[in-house]
């Protein structure tokens, strides 16, 4: 067993503020949402699961473990959740099958069956996107990914797998190391409106709105 | 070897620059000791952060001295001592360099090819006996992209496969712990095919006139009549979603090592450093990047 404090990157006796604080950080760098895509996604959950257990002993140590906001409920919540949507998704064994293939890792079956369809519609088109995701094909898997949500704009699957390929060119490329303040200029108000208004026209194009006045 | 990968200087503090430099000597010497004096000339410092990140997954302090070499015979430098790290790096760097030199030769009939291949041959030969493994890997890889670059393929990702798989080889090579490996390996593929797809971005110029392959020419559909400026420009923002997309998901992978030491340097080059070379290759700017020289 590692020591906790050294799991969360704290030194002994740190004060609970800053346990909650290393905590949140860290669940956010490891979220599943985060390596959804990402053939690395088993490494991802085992470092959370670590993170988590560092966690509870701290918290449990200093005596009010049971009001803790607890990351592993959100998460089954979570799962929950995107049962129920992609339960309509489309509702076809195939289409789990290679999903779940893709998922555990196991790309030349997942290749093979792929080949092996002679339909290909919108689902095909978004497995294989995800697929060459997975291999680092990424000019492919967005063309792909983009071609699925044209033939079936309605699907948030879809959507939300083009979504994420965006947003993580965003995350990467503004990260705050880059942007924090140095010898580079920190971007300044009419950087960060027209970012926002960038963020709003983005999302109302995909149906959705992130200011609701504009 | 490209000497792509690099720290943001500036934004090192100095202790940090210095222990990067000294990686980077530590790897000369390392080839100096291999394949001779003059085969330092190619030193990269893509060797240098393979050396950096292999040795900041040991737990034990770094060793170095200061010392004077006769580069610099003026001013002692501080230089990481020969571990196996900065040993390993400097023979990769000879093996790639080596393959690079006969690959220019062979497509160009460049004069450095013949004279480098002279130099690095003894050096080559020795590291070849090393990781009959391994350089087995990276010939294979080689012979694909050579076969692809005949066929002129048209799409980005396939024509930067084998390097990437290349690199993947190289980086998770000598880790022994199984997720550590895989860790490291797509930190690898993916520095491989943002380095294969950045070249080919700073080489279009050179290739069109020569008339090379290059396979962004290809999968945008260069056209004759059209200006290098006017087709940069049209490819600019598809390349660097590609290129920064890359360097995300190495980033991802670079966050589920076991650092032991030497973290905020590589942070400097895995957040900063990479995406500033990125936009200077492609040329891109922003209000924050106006002021990016050195001061």
């Amino acid at each position: 067993m590692k020591n906790p404090y050294e799991v969360l990157g704290l030194k002994e006796g740190a004060s609970i503020e800053e346990i909650k604080k290393a905590y949140r950080e860290l669940v956010k760098k490891y979220h599943p949402d985060r390596y959804r895509d990402n053939p690395l996604s088993d490494l991802a959950e085992e470092k959370l699961r670590e993170i988590n257990e560092a966690y509870d002993i701290l918290i449990k140590s200093a005596g009010n473990g049971r009001q803790q906001y607890s990351y592993q409920q959100q998460r089954q919540q979570q799962r929950h959740n995107t049962g129920a949507r992609t339960g309509y998704a489309n509702d076809n064994s195939m289409f789990y099958q290679i999903k779940m293939m893709i998922q555990n890792g196991n790309y030349v079956q997942a290749q093979q069956l792929l080949d092996s369809m002679q339909v290909r519609d919108s689902s095909w088109y978004y497995l294989q996107g995800l697929l060459f995701l997975r291999r680092g094909w990424y000019d492919r898997a967005g063309v792909l990914l983009r071609r699925a949500v044209e033939m079936e704009p309605g699907n948030m699957e879809y959507r939300e797998a083009l979504n994420r390929l965006n947003n993580q060119y965003t995350g990467y490329r503004y990260n705050p190391y880059f942007y924090r303040q140095s010898y580079h200029q920190s971007p300044d108000m009419c950087q960060f409106c027209t970012t926002l208004w960038c963020a709003d026209s983005l999302c109302e194009c995909f149906g959705g709105d992130l200011i609701g006045c504009c | 070897m490209f000497g792509y990968i690099a720290p943001d200087k500036p934004d090192l503090k100095i202790w940090e620059f210095e222990v990067f430099r000294g990686y980077y000597c530590g790897v000369c010497k390392a080839i100096a000791k291999q394949a001779g004096h003059i085969g330092r000339i190619c030193l990269s410092y893509d060797a240098a952060f393979l050396a950096l990140l292999l040795d900041s997954l040991k737990s034990d302090p770094i060793k170095g001295k200061l010392k004077r070499c006769f580069v610099h015979p003026v001013q002692k430098r501080f230089m990481v001592e020969k571990n196996s790290a900065v040993e390993f790096a400097s023979d990769i760097n000879i093996i790639l360099s080596y393959y690079n030199l006969k690959d220019k030769w062979q497509d160009e009939k460049n004069l450095t090819g013949p004279i480098g291949l002279v130099i690095l041959r003894k050096g080559f030969k020795r590291i070849k006996r090393k990781y009959p493994a391994l350089i087995n890997e990276i010939e294979k890889e080689l012979s694909f992209l050579q076969k692809l670059e005949q066929k002129k393929t048209g799409f980005m990702d396939k024509a930067s496969e084998p390097f990437a798989r290349l690199m993947q080889n190289v980086f998770s090579f000598t880790e022994n712990d199984e997720k550590q490996k895989k860790a490291l390996g797509w930190i690898g593929y993916n520095l491989g095919k943002w380095i294969y797809l950045l070249d080919a971005f700073d080489d279009l110029e050179d290739n069109i006139k020569s008339g090379a392959y290059n396979p962004l020419l290809i999968q945008f559909q260069y056209k004759h009549e059209e200006s290098i400026q006017d087709f940069k420009d049209r490819i600019r923002e598809k390349t660097d979603f590609n290129l920064v997309f890359t360097l995300s998901e190495m980033e991802k992978a670079f966050s589920l090592l076991d650092i032991k030491k030497n973290k905020s340097i590589l942070e400097n080059i895995v957040y900063r450093g990479l995406l500033l070379k990125t936009r200077n290759v492609l040329k891109i700017e922003d209000r924050s990047s106006q002021n990016e020289k050195p001061l």
